[in-house]
């Protein structure tokens, strides 16, 4: 993965736009030039609670161009319920970018872009990217049901194919988005993902029979989201360039080490996680 | 600059921990400040009296499986389990790489055995960077043991007056608040030598996935901090301040400058600031400029003048004796 060498700070921004792309799923754009010009594809920031709530809120950066950022989140709880009463003109204070993003460097001519619900929010940068290298790029879209497959116009107008999946068959095919990939012809030379845990191993281990390699963007719970407190783990293999520097078997330690989601995450190489 | 400005950047907020001068009444608590750096970029280091480093063991760890936190009404359960590269692996890499700040540092020192505790502490206190030790002795996330120090007065004692032979540096012991009678605990280390108390780490507790019937941590259990055990701590510090005469770090839930204050006046010398950093990393300098106008306010030209002023002048049933000036 890319390493993170940008500068991070704190953003004071203002918002600038606010929409429901369906119902619980807000879309919050907010005038930050100095983050948008620092964000690579795959990070994400933590926003600071800008009413009472107890602790940051980790969302992946959406979008970011010029002078404005966006982030793209499902309301969920009281954190995002707080940040879903912003209005156009309201403060938020932001930090970031935050974490390693996705590892475009190889030159990856046909890529495969899985997102599982609210997941599509960490996929549209990597997916601008990938375009403006001239990659060809299949977007795999999976959701519980048709409201839920949001700002597909968007990913259509990037110009990306878009396969769609839903739990319910109320749009694209019935079940779940990983067995459209399964079936991908001809087959894609990396994957990227991003979407709840369950929708992530099983693309892993879709991934591993196809022998593709794949991203994944991993979810955890957060506190500090910059490092500080280990308790965003996730078990690699300790000679994975992203582990964290830990002692090895023959010093005491093991194979595996705990790696933090949200430092030397988010996006793992899912044949170097131990899960 | 107003006169009332003037008079409150003459106030006194540095502080005192055995030989341990901090220019502020602040640490960064253990286990959620890292080394510091993570979170330099997002705060001043001037203003932050201390950061206590993440606890560290003579072996490595590996620590708990995730989950290892849950949210929680007013704060959140931990179970981290000491993640950690052991004393050797960590002074040759994170300590020698550690970058110089203008903060004092506490290396806080976790283990299984009395023999650890004084073998870590030999070890780390032996090293410039570090200032002053913190045992944690009440660590709930490990394996019964851990926590079994500072559930017991006795053996507090046993690990503290071994730990106390090795090193003179100023050292700060951890209690507990999972116990019957914290101010027995705390007068045990005084007697054994300990220079300061840290009052309180988390206290146990577990969270229930009503989906799956599953404990919601890795661990099943966990430490809860936060605003959820603020009255607890606030009361363990009084207790304590009432039985032992050397100095306490006051912990638990401190989220704003009244958070704070409460502390000072229950016997605190000093405050510690965890869970509120995972909020915004400028709470403890908030905390720092509100203390200066709290006592340029009302007249007042140092801290110390209202640590356990609490404890003073009424005759309920809880009055404090044993603790004067
Ligand atoms: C690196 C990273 C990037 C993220 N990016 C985004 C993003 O771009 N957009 C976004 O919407 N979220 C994103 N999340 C998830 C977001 O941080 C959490 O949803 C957050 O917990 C919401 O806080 P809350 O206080 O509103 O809800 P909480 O009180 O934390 O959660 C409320 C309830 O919802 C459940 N829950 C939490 N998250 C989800 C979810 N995603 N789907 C369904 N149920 C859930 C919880 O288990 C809990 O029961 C990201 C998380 C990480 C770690
Ligand atoms: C994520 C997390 C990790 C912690 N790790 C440690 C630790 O390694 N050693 C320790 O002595 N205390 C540890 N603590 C306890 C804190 O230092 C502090 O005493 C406690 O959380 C109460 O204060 P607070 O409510 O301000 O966080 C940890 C707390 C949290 C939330
Ligand atoms: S959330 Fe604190 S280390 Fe990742």
């Amino acid at each position: 993965m890319l390493t993170n060498q940008m500068p991070t700070a704190v953003h004071a921004t203002t918002v600038l736009d606010r929409t429901e792309p369906a119902p619980g799923i807000v879309l919050l754009g907010f005038y930050a030039p100095e983050l948008a010009a620092v964000t690579r594809p795959g990070q994400f920031l933590m926003a600071i609670p800008p009413g009472g709530e107890r602790t940051a809120t980790a969302l992946g950066i959406y979008e970011a161009q010029d002078h404005r950022v966006a982030v793209l989140f499902f309301v969920c709880g009281p954190r995002t319920r707080e940040l879903a009463g912003l209005r156009a003109g309201d403060g938020l204070e932001v930090t970031g970018p935050l974490g390693n993003g996705f590892d475009l460097s190889g030159s990856p001519r046909d890529v495969a872009v899985v997102a599982g619900g609210i997941g599509i929010a960490s996929l549209l940068l990597p997916v601008q990217a990938l375009i403006a290298s001239s990659a060809r790029v299949r977007l795999y879209y999976g959701a519980r049901s048709a409201a839920l497959l949001v700002e597909r116009d968007r990913f259509a107008a990037e110009g990306c194919e878009i396969y769609c999946a839903t739990d319910d068959g109320s749009y694209g095919r019935r079940g779940f988005v990983t067995g459209l990939l399964a079936g991908a012809e001809p087959r894609p030379d990396l994957v990227l993902a991003c979407g709840p845990t369950p929708m992530l191993r099983a693309t892993a281990a879709a991934c591993s029979a196809l022998g593709i390699p794949a991203q994944l963007s991993l979810e955890e719970t957060f506190a500090c989201g910059v490092g500080g407190c280990w308790g965003c783990v996730v078990p690699i293999d300790r000679n994975s360039a992203q582990a964290p520097r830990f002692p090895g078997p023959d010093e005491g330690g093991s194979d595996t080490v705990n790696a933090r989601v949200c430092k030397e995450g988010p996006v793992f190489w899912a044949h170097e996680l131990r899960w | 600059m107003s006169g009332s400005q003037a008079a409150y950047a003459a106030v006194d907020l540095s502080v005192k921990l055995g030989t341990l001068e901090l220019a502020y009444p602040t640490l960064m608590g253990s286990g959620c400040y890292g080394s510091g750096e993570e979170f330099a970029p997002f705060a001043d280091p001037a203003k932050i009296g201390g950061v206590v480093l993440k606890s560290v063991t003579q072996r490595p760890r590996l620590g708990n499986r995730a989950p290892r936190l849950v949210a929680t009404p007013s704060g959140m359960l931990n179970a981290i389990g000491l993640q950690n590269p052991g004393i050797d692996w960590y002074l040759e890499h994170d300590l020698a790489e550690r970058v110089p700040r203008p903060w004092k540092t506490i290396g806080s020192v976790a283990g299984f055995s009395v023999d650890e505790y004084a073998y870590v502490t030999q070890r780390l206190a032996a090293q410039p960077e570090i200032d002053a030790i913190e045992l944690n002795v009440s660590c709930p996330n490990v394996a019964a043991e851990g926590e079994t120090f500072a559930c017991d007065p006795k053996l507090t004692g046993r690990v503290v007056r071994l730990v106390r032979d090795t090193t003179e540096k100023t050292l700060i012991v951890k209690l507990s608040p999972n116990v019957t009678d914290i101010a027995a605990v705390a007068r045990e280390a005084e007697d054994a030598g300990a220079d300061a108390l840290a009052v309180i780490n988390t206290v146990r507790g577990m969270a229930i996935d009503v989906d799956t019937w599953r404990p919601r941590l890795g661990n099943v259990t966990g430490g809860l901090s936060g605003p959820a055990i603020r009255p607890i701590a606030v009361l363990a510090v009084y207790e304590v301040a009432c039985a032992v005469k050397i100095p306490i770090v006051g912990q638990g839930g401190i989220e704003t400058v009244t958070d704070a204050l409460e502390f000072f006046l229950a016997g605190a010398t000093a405050v510690s600031i965890g869970t509120a950093n995972f909020i915004d990393p400028r709470i403890p300098e908030r905390i720092v400029e509100g203390l200066r106008a709290y006592l340029g306010e009302r007249g007042l030209l140092s801290i110390g003048q209202i640590v356990g002023q609490a404890n003073r002048g009424f005759a309920g049933a809880h009055r404090c004796e044993g603790r004067e000036g």
